[in-house]
């Protein structure tokens, strides 16, 4: 190949990689509500919402959703945090479609998952999605 | 700054976590080491022989990379030598970090990076046209969003692998 249509190629690769940045960037935090799905064997005992986060060990956004999810929980006694790897709970990942990791299920009193949080989300997301965990479901 | 000094401020240790600007930084310079491989790969034609193979420029270059890859992979993200320029020349010249993490995503992430490179290495050396180009292009798309966004290898690699079944409970865990 001569040198200008190697530069081209080098070029496509440097904004193909920009592009997938940016998207892996935009969708990388996102809070995913009414997923639905029972997962009461997860649950806390006694707490209104339990955050099920599933993780690894090799996961740095891990380390801050934890953070976060600690100082909730440091705040407001009716919510419990569990962390579990999701090498331990590979069957939990499929069926919530789980991606990437971190990945928080939201789960109320009966273990229903209300929502499940993407990424390292920002406190208020998480104490937003909490709340609205804590309104009794009304199934038809 | 403050009254410690780099050395001291990022000595590594296990339970203060690493400055994560010092993998980014490193990456930075695979990125572009990485490009000049794919770039060198597309020019040169495939060497006839095994020895005209793995003396090109672009495989020798490769090579330096794999060997970099697996220094992080196996000693540790902690004792690579980028990371020792980075404590070096400079940490010192940058706020102290607002957060540490863990060695351990860093290290996984060269680990992902020599079993691309060393395989498009091998590849290569076998004469399989543009099996180096190609993996030096993927590396480079893994340290580019490293380096430019911060993109964590680790929080997506690992589920996929657990998801596949390549990563047990048992294997994880020895």
């Amino acid at each position: 190949m001569d040198a200008v249509s190697a530069l081209v190629v080098i070029a496509a690769l440097i904004a193909f990689a920009m592009v997938l940045g940016l998207v892996l960037r935009a969708r990388s935090v996102r809070v995913v509500a009414g997923c639905g799905g029972d997962e009461h064997l997860l649950t806390v005992e006694g707490a209104d919402v339990t955050l099920v986060q599933l993780s690894s060990p090799v996961c740095s956004a891990c380390v801050a959703m934890r953070r976060v999810a600690t100082d909730l929980v440091a705040a407001d006694p009716t919510v419990a945090h569990r962390e579990i790897d999701v090498v331990d709970e590979p069957e939990v990942a499929r069926r919530h479609s789980v991606y990437s990791t971190p990945t928080t299920l939201v789960l109320d009193r009966q273990g229903h998952v209300r929502s499940r949080l993407i990424g390292a989300v920002k406190a208020a997301d998480v104490r937003a999605a909490v709340d609205a965990a804590r309104v009794v479901l009304v199934r038809a | 700054m403050t009254g410690t000094t780099p050395t001291e401020r990022d000595s590594g240790d296990a339970r203060v976590g690493i400055d994560p600007r010092g993998p980014r930084f490193g990456a930075a310079i695979t990125s572009v080491l990485l490009l000049v491989v794919v770039l060198l790969g597309l020019i040169e034609p495939l060497g006839v022989d095994l020895l005209a193979r793995a003396t090109q420029p672009s495989a020798l270059l490769l090579t330096a990379l794999v060997v970099l890859f697996a220094w992080g992979a196996f000693a540790g993200i902690r004792k690579h030598p980028y990371g020792v320029i980075f404590r070096r020349f400079v940490a010192g010249r940058l706020a102290p970090p607002t957060e540490r993490e863990d060695a351990a995503p860093p290290t996984f992430a060269q680990l992902v990076g020599l079993i691309v490179t060393a395989t498009g290495l091998v590849l290569h050396l076998f004469g399989v046209g543009g099996a180096l180009v190609i993996a030096a292009s993927a590396a480079f798309v893994a340290a580019f969003l490293n380096a430019a966004f911060a993109f964590c290898l680790g929080c997506q690699l690992y589920v996929v692998l657990v998801r596949m079944g390549f990563l047990r409970r048992s294997a994880a865990r020895a």
